[in-house]
């Protein structure tokens, strides 16, 4: 919303420092998540690696159901990090948002256009990738005239729209998520303790449907970007 | 570091992007590292591991079933053998009682014929024998009759003498 951000310019590019932290802060979240579940690995699971295992095989199943001949294989791991990567920095902002001096430092970083057009880029690159790896860059080109050939500017137009959809979904649901709990917060603020105890059960029940919109965002982002690899990687 | 700090809100930070890029590809290469690896290998072992056993106890109950199988086919003939063993046991008794029966029956007609014969011949030697014995006796009275003139009462002793040694003879 109105919020202030401090920016950095360095090697000519302009970094938003609360983005960044934010993202940092994920990033090590789900790092030491993964870390302290996975310390002890035996053959018969204790309760640490069971989590883990119902993760791993969580977005398996997700990878899976975008491929199920076996070949997306290559990807689990992708969709593995991508699925707790987005999870973490949908929640993170609910959780807790540092402002300093009027400043904001860390907030969900998925609430911002940038970083989740980051992440549909590193999908949608990652499908190009492994297009042309498997079909060769002829192949690869010559599947955007397939199935027919009229379809090459729809197919075109396609790559663009799906990565706007895939990026602007999840932003415009986390964004307007942190949107909502702000105005409540000024609700709360506005009339002294009639609204402020009125807001409490409004941002409860606000917060918890954001933990659900987060994960169900998570979700679908993992799923659509397993779709749209799979799409690249097979012939009409 | 003041001249690095710009305030500002519309500005496009596309710094964002290279950042997330980057540490997003650094949290994959950790976690692969860290747990992805370890987790999935041994998921995989674990899934090797339990097929492996599948298949080993497959394995084993196709083998017990052939086991028990053969044990059964084995139970089977041994006791078709031993009714066998048993029924031609019965068999050759049976035969071998025959042929005693007939051996001895045909050993006791043989002695019988043989007895009988041997009777016959004896009497018929007998015969001959008595027949020689009366016709020397005769020959050998008339003989002495003749070479002797007797009185009646010498006659009579000696006829009487005579008829006991006959009748000696003849209870011989």
């Amino acid at each position: 919303m109105d919020d202030k951000y401090k920016f950095i310019d360095f090697l000519g590019l302009r970094f938003n420092v609360a983005n960044d932290l934010s993202v940092l802060v994920s990033a090590v979240l789900v790092f030491i998540l993964v870390f302290t579940l996975s310390r002890k690995i035996t053959m018969r699971p204790g309760k640490a690696q069971n989590v883990l295992e119902w993760m791993i095989d969580f977005t398996n199943s997700i990878v899976k159901s975008a491929m199920p001949d076996g070949s997306g294989k290559q990807f689990n791991l992708y969709a593995f990090v991508l699925f707790l990567f987005i999870f973490v920095s949908n929640q993170l902002g609910l959780i807790f948002q540092l402002k300093v001096g009027g400043f904001t430092y860390v907030k969900s970083p998925t609430s911002n256009p940038l970083i989740t057009m980051g992440l549909a880029t590193i999908s949608l690159l990652l499908s190009h990738y492994y297009a042309v790896k498997k079909f060769g860059f002829g192949g690869y080109i010559s599947n955007y005239a397939r199935p027919v050939k009229f379809l090459l500017p729809i197919n075109l137009l396609e790559e663009f729209t799906n990565f706007l959809t895939l990026s602007l979904r999840l932003y415009g649901n986390i964004f307007a998520g942190e949107v909502l709990l702000a105005l409540i917060g000024t609700v709360a603020k506005s009339f002294g303790a009639v609204t402020f105890v009125a807001a409490i059960p409004l941002a409860m029940v606000w917060q918890g449907f954001s933990v659900f919109i987060g994960a169900i965002q998570a979700y679908v982002f993992t799923t659509l970007s397993m779709v749209y690899i799979s799409r690249k990687l097979e012939q009409e | 570091m003041a001249g690095l700090l710009v305030l500002g809100a519309n500005q496009v930070a596309l710094g964002d992007m290279l950042f997330i890029l980057v540490s997003f590809i650094v949290l994959a290469l950790l976690v692969k590292h860290f747990a992805w690896g370890p987790v999935t290998k041994m998921m995989d072992a674990r899934s090797e591991k339990i097929t492996g056993d599948l298949d080993y106890a497959d394995q084993e109950r196709s083998r017990a079933e052939k086991l028990a199988k053969e044990r059964e086919d084995a139970l089977k003939s041994s006791r078709a053998e031993a009714v066998e063993i048993v029924s031609k046991a019965k068999e050759s008794g049976e035969t071998q009682k025959k042929s005693i029966v007939s051996d001895a029956h045909s050993e006791a007609e043989e002695v019988r014929q043989r007895a009988k014969s041997d009777a016959a011949k004896a009497k018929e030697d007998a015969m001959a024998g008595a027949q020689n014995d009366i016709a020397n006796l005769s020959l050998e009275i008339a003989s002495k009759v003749i070479s002797k003139e007797l009185n009646a009462d010498d006659q009579k002793s000696l006829i009487d003498s005579y008829i006991k040694e006959l009748t000696v003879n003849e209870a011989k």
